[in-house]
């Protein structure tokens, strides 16, 4: 558990303080954002600049942090949607005082929660070889050509099964939303 | 059809190996192929996510360390004075004045050791940085050897500490980080530098300098050698000391106030003078096997028509440059957008940019700019700089920086900037090397003549109180007229107090007057019926002083 001073030291440029809360929130911080992004690779970058933004806006602004991971998780937040803005070329920046943490965080957990049952139920509603592909390539990350092996086909009719299988996941999720 | 089914297979391939698909930063032609990588996504969240190296925790620490360091501490920048205005500088003035009669001998002792730094050439220290608890106990932060020279170049090594090994250093021309345990070289501009090592004696004697109070309160010895103790009060924030060596009239060590329970105490326990640092440290030489991280997003050029070839304009470059002040170089950069041209006094002491691009987007100036005119066109004025908008935000990293001064605006279809570690009227010369039509910087009488439909009763005692708080780090939100405007508008819609957001958005404020001393901001939207809201400083006219409401019209 972070003591209070923490932050208030790593705001002071106190390295220990920095190491100290990296330590001790980083995987709940990373966990959420690999949740976004899906990759280790852009999960850890993100994760950096969601650290290095956080403490720095602190320092910028002595803001009481009462939730610091919901605090952390609303930064990450704003890097993400800002990535996400940018490359639809729509470029505003998102301002970190405007979101709420702690609601961010707990509706996003729950949404998570909520989104993975219907991922489950749209999954299920596959045919059997789109499914099959689907879990193979996706949920156990097999490439294309031991797929193929697995199931006895082509690789290109990997490829277009688990294209059709993605359209009707598309399909049953959007008319869910 | 085939080849998004290809796109998709390598976008799932590509997620399998943990790498980041380069969709995440591109965006695609397609439409369907961007929602059908979104479901793999939301599928493949089902999945435990792959945790980095048990390492990571504290390479992340390490990472984040350095970059903050590397990121001016917006302390220094709160504590900044803001130049550029008459009124300011008669204010300025007075306190020196005062100081003056105060503390007769505070001339005396800047004097000397303005006096001594200018015989200074070169020197070579070992710092250590010392942090001290309530109980008194007393920890070992870093050891750190340091060589810097007068015309702002320094090689600085951690001996010791939570950053060993690193080297940072700044030849002039370019500054690079040389990380030993990553492997890594990070290469960034030499100017500007956010960086500045404690104890920098050049920057340590500034400080003293500008300071609001300084006064001698002792004697002691520090490092076997006789000091001064002095007390300096700054401009905002909490007094510190420095230990001035009697025999050469230079800082010895700093002890900051104990803030949040805890004090830092930097001292050089050995320090030497030389005519240069060694030419060897100052030379880049990327070491076997080390990686080379370009963070500096510019690419030199030789001459203006390269420059205007990449960036796609031709670029307004000085006619007649100020006296003293020579080309440095000419680069492009923010995206190969804008264009900058960089010169140096021949001391090469100060330096002064000219940043310029195409403007694609209507002119904002930052909320705690002063606004001036560049001919008929608003100029956004910040001494010190302390927001990045427009052209700034591509050109280097120059907020936070205490000594660093702009002024932005458009012109023509054209977005330009100067910015400088220089006096306010030296960047209006720049400017006006440029510009046909000359640069108004507002003093603090024109605002004072909008009066306020309906005058709002100001407590200064408790405005006071709130400056104390404010230069002690709290609500700094007072600093920034716009949301001081959007905390009154607010109260005014609900007096009871605010939960949650504001009634108004930051976005509805617009600032149409700043002279750094009165503001006025305007409210659009129809959920107030407030117009007009009335600002001034009352209690200290720098960067550093709290806005406080005057009064303001309704609709």
């Amino acid at each position: 558990m972070l003591k209070e001073d923490t932050f208030k030291k790593a705001q002071d440029g106190d390295l220990k303080s920095v190491e100290e809360i990296c330590s001790s929130t980083w995987e709940a911080v990373y966990r959420f954002i690999y949740y976004k992004v899906q990759n280790r690779q852009e999960a850890e970058d993100i994760t950096q600049e969601t650290y290095v933004k956080a403490l720095s806006h602190l320092q910028k602004n002595s803001v009481k942090i009462e939730q610091y991971t919901g605090f952390l998780k609303t930064v990450a937040l704003n890097i993400l949607r800002d990535k996400w803005r940018k490359k639809k070329r729509r470029g505003t920046n998102v301002n970190i005082e405007a979101i709420d943490a702690e609601k961010t965080a707990i509706e996003d957990e729950t949404e998570a929660s909520a989104q993975r049952e219907l991922i489950r139920n749209a999954l299920d509603r596959l045919n059997e070889e789109q499914r099959m592909v689907v879990e193979l390539r996706i949920l156990k990350g097999y490439s294309v050509a031991e797929t193929a092996r697995i199931i006895k086909k082509k690789e290109s009719t990997v490829r277009v099964l688990q294209y059709r299988a993605l359209q009707t996941l598309a399909s049953i999720l959007k008319n869910n939303d | 059809m085939d080849n998004n089914e290809k796109k998709l297979s390598e976008y799932i391939d590509k997620l399998n190996a943990e790498k980041m698909p380069k969709e995440h930063d591109e965006p695609t032609d397609s439409p369907e192929l961007d929602e059908l990588m979104d479901t793999v996504r939301k599928v493949r969240s089902l999945r435990e996510p792959d945790l980095p190296e048990v390492d990571y925790p504290k390479k992340l620490a390490r990472v984040v360390g350095r970059q903050l360091w590397q990121k001016p501490s917006n302390r220094k920048r709160k504590w900044a004075w803001l130049a550029g205005t008459a009124a300011i500088s008669a204010v300025a003035a007075l306190v020196l004045l005062v100081n003056f009669a105060l503390y007769p001998g505070r001339t005396d002792i800047v004097y000397a050791m303005e006096q001594a730094y200018k015989e200074v050439r070169a020197y070579h220290g070992i710092l250590s940085i010392v942090e001290t608890n309530l109980k008194g106990e007393e920890t070992l932060q870093s050891m750190r050897e340091v060589w810097a020279d007068n015309e702002g170049r320094y090689y600085v090594k951690e001996l010791e500490g939570f950053q060993k090994g690193l080297i940072t250093v700044n030849n002039g021309e370019k500054k690079w980080q040389v990380c030993l345990d990553e492997g890594q070289v990070y290469v960034f501009s030499a100017f500007p530098d956010p960086y500045r090592f404690t104890l920098e004696l050049g920057n340590e004697i500034n400080d003293a300098k500008n300071a609001t109070q300084i006064k001698t309160i002792g004697k002691d010895v520090v490092a076997g050698r006789k000091a001064t103790i002095l007390e300096v009060l700054p401009k905002g924030g909490e007094s510190y000391q420095i230990w001035i060596d009697e025999e050469t009239n230079l800082p010895l060590q700093r002890q900051r106030a104990m803030v949040n329970a805890i004090q830092y105490r930097v001292t050089y326990t050995s320090i030497e003078f030389s005519d240069n640092i060694p030419g060897e440290l100052l030379t880049y030489d990327l070491p076997q096997g080390f990686e080379e991280i370009d963070k500096n997003s510019e690419q030199l050029v030789n001459n203006i028509e390269e420059a205007a070839e990449i960036a796609g304009f031709t670029p307004k470059v000085p006619e007649n440059l100020p006296k003293g002040y020579v080309r440095d170089s000419i680069a492009v950069t923010d995206g190969m957008k804008a264009i900058k041209l960089s010169y140096t006094s021949k001391d090469k002491k100060s330096r002064v940019i000219i940043l310029q691009e195409k403007a694609t987007d209507e002119f904002k100036p930052a909320s705690t700019s002063v606004l001036g005119k560049v001919g008929s066109n608003t100029a956004e004025i910040q001494s010190p700089v302390q927001e990045s908008l427009g052209v700034l935000n591509g050109g280097g990293q120059y907020s936070g920086m205490a000594d660093i001064c702009s002024i932005r605006w458009q012109e023509s279809g054209f977005e330009y900037a100067v910015i400088g570690d220089v006096t306010m009227d030296e960047l209006v010369l720049f400017i006006e090397s440029i510009a046909l039509d000359p640069v108004q910087i507002p003093s603090g009488e024109e605002v004072a003549s909008d009066k306020p439909q309906i005058e709002v009763a100001v407590d200064l005692e408790a405005e006071k109180n709130e400056q104390k708080s404010v230069d002690a780090g709290h609500s700094p939100w007072k600093l920034d007229p716009v949301y001081v405007a959007q905390v009154f508008v607010s109260l005014k819609i609900s007096p009871e107090g605010i939960e949650g957001e504001y009634p108004v958005n930051y976005e509805d404020m617009k600032i149409i007057k700043n002279n750094g001393i009165d503001a006025i901001v305007e409210v659009s939207g129809d959920i107030t019926t407030v117009r007009k809201v009335y600002l001034k400083r009352l209690i200290r006219q720098d960067s550093t002083g709290i806005w406080t409401v005057v009064g303001y019209d309704p609709a």
